[in-house]
C-alpha cells in the first residue's frame, strides 16, 4: 500500500494548477487530488446549445462553457476514496477509523472484474456513489466537481464530434470501445482516439451517468458490453433491477451494482 | 456423446469420485407435483442469523418459489433483528407481492444465544442458517435434530470438530429425508454448471493443474464501543476472529476451493501454505492473516494453487483456472484448447442466489431432497487445511486433519471477558489448539 502514500506524503503539496485560463482564453487544465500523487486532466467545452428529446417533444437547452474530464474517472482515482489513501494509516481519525458518511462501503469481491485497474475505468458504482465521490473530490479540492447534466454531456459530445455527429462503422470503431471490438472487458481509458475536443472514450468504454433535471438519472454514450449500433450519440439507459440482481444482501448496497460493469461517469467543472 | 479423448486409469478413478460427490445435486429436478388446489403445498421457513446476508436468502427464497411463508426471526443481537424487520417492511414496499409471504409476528421473533433453539421450537419447515460461521455447527445439528430442512450459508465450521459435526449432521439429514443446502451458489450457476460438466466430460483432457484466486481490499470494520464486553466485540467483528470466520481463507475463498474439489471430483490430501498480517496489524482487526498462498495436492498428484489476499491498493482477482492435458477453463465461462466452448455472454442466466433456494425447494417438493452436507464440509475442510498449512508452517494431511484436536469454538458462550488469541506463528503454532487454553 505503502508507496503512493509514502510519496505523496514526501512530495505535498502537489504545485498549483494550472487554473484553466490564458489570456482570457480557457485552456485544458490539470487537479490533482490533495495528498496523493495522482492527477487528471479536463478540457474545456465551448458554450452552445443542445436539443434534448422530453416528453412534451425536442427542446433546446442553452449551455454556458464548463470544463469536462478528458477521461472516465479511472480506478486510480476512485481507489483513494474507496479505500482512504489520502488517510495516513494509524493516524487520529485515520484509515481504520469509521467514516460510514462520506465514504463509500467496502466492496465485497475484486470490483475491477479483472477488466485492468491501473488506468482503466473506475466502474460498478451507483448514482449516489457517482455522486458522493465528486461531492468528496470538491470538498478535498475546494472546487465544485459534479456529475455532468445531460444536456453538458450532450454538449461536450457534440462539440467533440464536430458538426457531422453521424458514425460510420469505422468512426465508431476508432473512437469507442463496444461489444463488436471490446472482447467482452472494458479498457483502459484514452486507448481510443480523441475527439476534436480532446476527450476520450464518452462514446463507449463505460456508459456515464449524467444528471436529469426532474427526472431518475441515466447513463449515456453505451458500453463496452452493448453492441456497436446501442453505443452512439442518442445511447441513454436508466438502471433496471438486473443491474444489481446478485447482490446476496438486503437491503442491497447503496454503493456498488453487482451486475453492471459496464457503468462509470465522469465529472464537470464549472469554475476552476 | 462419442468420447472426446482416451480415458486413462487415472481419468477414470476422478470421474468415478466426480460422480459421487456430484450425485447428491443430480438437477434438473422434475417439476413439482401440484396439489389438489393446484398450488404446491406451503413451506413456512425461519431465519437464524439476521445480517446482510440472511435478509437477502430470506428473499432469494421467498422469491425462488410458490407457497413459501417466512413465519419467524432468531439473532444473538436486539439491533440485528429490529433492523431485520425494517429491512423487512422495506422488501415488501419494493415488492408488494411478498406481502402474503411475510408472516412474522412478534412472539416469534427471538433474541440471544439461545434464540436458535426457540425458533426451532416452531413450526417452521425450512430454516436459513445466516449466523456468522462459528455457530452453523451447532445450529445445523440441532436443526436437523427438530426435524427441519436447511439452508445453510457457507463456511459450515471453522474447525476440524465442526467438519466431524456437520458430516455427522448430513448422514442423519440423508437418514430422516431432510434437505441441506448449502450457499456455495456457483454449484447452481448455470456458467459454472455447464463448464464443470464440460470439464468432468473431459473437454480439457485430464486436469493436472488449477489455480484458484480471492484476492481483494479489506472489509468493514465496526470500531468497538465502550458497552460492549470482549464476547460482544469479538462477534460482531466475526471476520477477524479465527474461532468466528475461520479467517478470510475459509469464509471467502471457500468459494473459488469448492469449485476446484468440483472439478476435480475430489478433496486434496495435504496442503503446504505461507502466510501472514502485514497491512491490517491493528488489534481492531483481531488477530487473522491478511494473505495466504498454498499449494494443495490432489489424490492422482494434480496440484493446486491457491491465493487469497484482503489488502487495500493491490491487485484484485476472484476466480479459478483449470489445466488439462488438451486444453484450459475458468470454470465457468470459457473453454480454450481442442473442443473450445463459451458461455454465450447474451444468455439470460437465472441468480444463483436464487436458483439454490429453488432447488432446494423443488427437492423437498419432489421428495428428492437435496444434500450438499458433505460436499461443502469438505470443501469447508479444504480451507482449514490451506489455513492450518499457513498457520503451522507445516504440511498438513486431511487425515491428520480430520484427526487433530482442533476445539476454537467455546462450549458455552456468554458476554463477558474474551481473550484475543496470538497471531498464528509458523513454526510455532500447532494444529491442537483449543478455546480452553485460550
Amino acid at each position: 500500500m505503502g508507496t503512493n502514500l509514502t510519496l505523496a506524503l514526501l512530495l505535498a503539496p502537489w504545485p498549483s494548477p494550472a487554473r484553466g485560463q490564458a489570456a482570457g482564453r480557457l485552456v485544458p487544465y490539470r487537479d490533482s487530488i490533495p495528498k496523493t500523487l495522482v492527477t487528471f486532466e479536463l478540457v474545456p467545452v465551448p458554450g452552445g446549445t443542445v436539443t434534448l428529446d422530453s416528453p412534451a417533444g425536442p427542446r433546446v437547452v442553452a449551455v454556458p462553457p464548463f470544463w469536462i474530464g478528458k477521461t472516465e474517472v479511472t480506478w486510480d482515482e476512485y481507489d483513494v476514496w474507496v479505500y482512504r489513501l489520502d488517510v495516513a494509516a494509524g493516524a487520529p481519525g485515520g484509515r481504520d477509523s469509521a467514516d460510514a458518511t462520506s465514504r463509500p462501503s467496502r466492496p465485497y469481491g475484486a470490483p475491477d472484474r479483472g477488466f485492468g485497474h491501473h488506468g482503466y475505468p473506475a466502474l460498478a458504482m451507483t448514482y449516489t456513489a457517482a455522486r458522493a465521490y465528486c461531492a468528496w473530490l470538491s470538498a478535498r479540492t475546494g472546487r465544485h466537481y459534479a456529475l455532468p447534466t445531460d444536456a453538458q454531456w450532450t454538449r461536450a459530445l457534440e462539440a467533440g464530434l464536430g458538426a457531422d455527429t453521424s458514425l460510420s462503422p469505422e468512426r465508431r470503431d476508432a473512437l469507442a470501445w463496444h461489444a463488436g471490438n471490446a472482447a467482452h472487458k472494458s479498457h483502459a481509458v484514452a486507448s481510443k482516439q480523441a475527439d476534436a475536443l480532446g476527450t476520450h472514450d464518452l462514446l463507449g468504454n463505460v456508459a456515464e451517468w449524467v444528471t436529469v433535471p426532474d427526472g431518475a438519472p441515466v447513463v449515456r454514450g453505451g458500453s463496452w458490453a452493448e453492441p456497436p449500433a446501442r453505443v452512439g450519440p442518442r445511447a441513454r439507459a436508466a438502471q433496471t433491477p438486473a443491474w444489481n440482481e446478485t447482490d446476496p444482501q438486503f437491503p442491497k448496497s447503496r454503493w456498488w451494482l453487482a451486475d453492471a460493469p459496464f457503468v462509470g461517469f465522469r465529472f464537470v467543472l464549472l469554475t476552476p | 456423446m462419442t468420447p472426446k479423448h482416451p480415458r486413462d486409469v487415472t481419468r477414470r478413478a476422478f470421474v468415478e469420485t466426480a460422480a459421487v460427490a456430484t450425485a447428491a445435486i443430480a438437477l434438473p429436478l422434475p417439476p413439482a407435483p401440484a396439489s389438489i388446489g393446484g398450488a404446491p403445498k406451503k413451506i413456512r421457513i425461519a431465519l437464524i442469523g439476521c445480517g446482510g446476508r440472511g435478509t437477502g436468502a430470506v428473499k432469494d427464497c421467498l422469491t425462488s418459489s410458490e407457497s413459501i411463508e417466512l413465519v419467524a426471526l432468531g439473532d444473538l443481537f436486539p439491533d440485528h433483528l429490529a433492523k431485520c424487520r425494517e429491512s423487512l417492511a422495506t422488501m415488501v414496499t419494493e415488492d408488494p407481492t411478498l406481502k402474503p409471504k411475510i408472516k412474522v409476528k412478534d412472539s416469534q421473533c427471538f433474541v440471544g444465544f439461545d434464540a436458535y433453539r426457540k425458533v426451532l421450537d416452531g413450526n417452521a419447515d425450512l430454516v436459513l442458517l445466516a449466523t456468522p460461521p462459528a455457530f452453523r455447527a451447532r445450529h445445523l445439528a440441532a436443526a436437523i435434530e427438530a426435524g427441519k430442512h436447511v439452508f445453510m450459508e457457507k463456511p459450515v465450521a471453522v474447525d476440524p470438530q465442526g467438519v466431524h459435526a456437520v458430516m455427522a449432521s448430513s448422514e442423519l439429514a440423508a437418514q430422516k429425508g431432510l434437505a441441506l443446502v448449502a450457499g456455495t451458489q456457483r454449484r447452481h450457476d448455470a456458467g459454472y454448471r455447464a463448464a464443470i460438466e464440460r470439464i468432468h466430460d473431459g473437454a480439457i483432457g485430464d486436469v493436472v493443474a488449477a489455480e484458484v484466486y480471492w484476492n481483494q481490499g479489506g472489509l468493514w470494520m465496526k470500531p468497538r464501543e465502550p458497552s460492549w464486553s470482549d464476547a460482544e466485540w469479538q462477534i460482531r467483528n466475526w471476520l477477524y476472529f479465527t474461532w468466528l470466520s475461520g479467517d478470510h481463507m475459509v469464509e471467502q475463498h471457500i468459494h473459488n476451493l469448492d469449485v476446484a474439489n468440483w472439478a476435480f471430483g475430489a478433496h486434496p490430501v495435504k496442503a503446504i501454505g505461507v502466510g501472514g498480517r502485514q497491512q491490517r496489524t491493528d488489534p481492531a482487526y483481531g488477530h487473522i492473516f491478511d494473505h495466504f498462498a498454498v499449494e494443495f495436492e490432489y489424490p492422482n498428484g494434480a496440484r493446486l494453487r491457491s491465493m487469497c489476499r484482503q489488502m487495500d491498493g493491490t491487485a484484485q482477482r476472484v476466480g479459478e483456472r483449470f489445466v488439462g492435458t488438451r486444453g484450459t477453463s475458468d470454470g465457468h465461462s470459457v473453454i480454450e484448447g481442442a473442443t473450445p466452448w463459451s458461455w454465450d455472454p447474451q444468455a439470460p442466466k437465472a441468480n444463483p442466489y436464487v436458483q439454490e433456494h429453488a432447488d432446494l425447494i423443488a427437492s423437498i417438493r419432489a421428495g428428492r431432497p437435496l444434500n450438499e452436507g458433505r460436499q461443502v464440509a469438505e470443501s469447508t475442510l479444504t480451507a482449514i487445511m490451506g489455513r492450518e498449512a499457513a498457520y503451522t508452517g507445516q504440511e498438513v494431511t486431511w487425515d491428520e486433519l480430520l484427526s487433530c484436536q482442533q476445539d476454537l469454538v467455546p462450549t458455552e458462550l456468554q458476554f463477558g471477558p474474551m481473550p484475543v488469541p496470538p497471531v498464528a506463528m509458523p513454526g510455532q503454532t500447532i494444529l491442537a489448539r483449543s478455546w480452553r487454553s485460550a
